[in-house]
């Protein structure tokens, strides 16, 4: 087993682990006095889905055509 | 001069506040203060806008590395202050236009902020990732004989039972990983799975089975260790990794199990 | 944040053309697999006569022979066909058949 330890400053932080945390986790602050995150919200979902998506075509080949 | 907004990082007990943020530097490299309301603070900097604004924003989320940056001194702030007292992290790129704004938050969320930081208090996120190496999770193919020759049939069905077979072996792992999912949710006070991260991003060649993530009182993480540390040892092909102790970023809504 | 080694198709000429057949073998490795999934499971659906099994996977051996040849003759390994596609992750599965 291997594990990632924080030390204060010099933290090895693998970052698809943090930026599953950040980006998707934290308590979610919305309501129309609050600047862009609604738009900001929307552009890091899209990345997450860009860097979280499924991996390759061939993990569901029925989506190209095959019978179903 | 360039307009400024206010990025949050997290909401604390307003208790001591000024002294858990002494000294810390965020996103823009600016100094950490915090907004006070009532029995609350947010903890907060000043951010401009032409890097942190609306369209800067949208064209920053669009660079990896940048996105990469801002997390880690988002998460550094959060886990410093973490260090003191309970913490309800913050959706990163949160971003008020002034102080006034972020006190109102404060308000209107009192009661919610005030529970959540409740349940948290004293408790540690812990991440737990099972890995599967596809090479060991295959058994071993019978009489293959891969250099006489065969019929077009032979061969067909060779190839089929080698698909199905390692089908099979990942929904064996599958299970295995449901079990130890099971099994460390009875040493947490909550906890969740997520989907697992892009191969891409892992940089391994492994399949993640679970992607678990785990609320675990902080006199207990050292058993939480040693858990995950046993059935590290009592699994074959499968291997387990640990990371955290985090702020608890994945329990800072709604709870799930109560 | 760097990720995996990114395969390039980098402009030295005898890289070129190193590249280009590496591309064009993974497509074809792709629709290789592609049409053996494709035979499975008409297999399993017993939708296909002996006759056709034989002749489908005999088909398939022989694409699979030739891929190997090709290979071979470009000095390529099955792990150099792949094309990555950043962060949607490699065209084709990593994992061994």
């Amino acid at each position: 087993m291997t594990e990632v330890l924080p030390a204060q400053s010099d933290r090895r932080i693998a970052l698809v682990d943090l930026l599953d945390r950040v980006l998707a986790g934290g308590v979610v602050i919305s309501g129309d006095i609050v600047l862009s995150i609604a738009d900001v919200d929307m552009v890091v979902i899209s990345l997450r889905t860009l860097v979280s998506s499924v991996s390759s075509l061939m993990a569901d080949d029925d989506v190209l055509g095959g019978e179903r | 001069m360039s307009a400024e907004g206010v990025w949050v990082y997290a909401i604390i007990r307003a208790e001591r506040a000024e002294d858990r943020v002494t000294g810390l530097h965020g996103v823009a490299a600016e100094p950490i203060r915090v907004v006070v309301a009532d029995d609350l603070a947010a903890v907060v900097g000043a951010v401009g806008l032409d890097e942190f604004g609306h369209d800067a924003l949208h064209r920053n989320f669009e660079d990896l590395d940048w996105v990469a940056n801002t997390a880690r001194e988002h998460d550094a702030v959060i886990t410093a202050v973490a260090r003191f007292g309970p913490v309800i992290p913050v959706r990163m790129a949160t971003v008020y236009l002034d102080d006034a704004r972020v006190r109102k938050l404060l308000e209107h969320r009192r009661e919610d902020f005030g529970a959540t930081l409740c349940r948290l208090s004293g408790r540690d996120e812990l991440g737990v990732k099972v890995f599967a190496d596809p090479k060991a999770l295959l058994t071993q193919d019978g009489d293959q004989d891969d250099n006489t020759p065969q019929t077009g049939t032979a061969y067909l069905m060779r190839r089929r039972r080698a698909l199905a077979s390692r089908e099979e072996a990942y929904q064996l792992a599958a299970v295995e990983a449901d079990r130890i999912h099971c099994t460390l949710m009875r040493h947490a006070v909550d906890g969740k799975r997520r989907p697992p991260p892009d191969r891409s991003l892992t940089g391994k060649d492994e399949v993640t089975v679970l992607n678990g993530t785990y609320l675990v009182d902080s006199d207990a993480v050292e058993l939480f260790r040693e858990t995950v540390a046993a059935l590290s040892m009592s699994t074959g092909r499968l291997s387990l990794e640990m990371t955290g102790p985090w702020p608890p970023y994945s329990f800072a809504g709604e709870p799930i199990a109560e | 944040m760097t990720g995996p080694a990114r395969q390039r198709i980098n402009s030295d000429p005898a890289n070129v053309e190193r590249g280009l057949v590496s591309l064009v073998l993974t497509l074809v490795e792709l629709l290789r697999q592609l049409m053996e999934r494709q035979a499975i499971r008409r297999v399993d659906q017993g939708a296909l006569t002996d006759e056709q099994i034989e002749r489908i996977g005999t088909t398939l051996m022989l694409l699979e022979e030739k891929m190997a040849e090709l290979r071979d003759h470009f000095g390529l390994t099955p792990e150099d066909l792949n094309i990555d596609l950043g962060p949607l992750g490699p065209l084709l599965p990593t994992d061994p058949p």
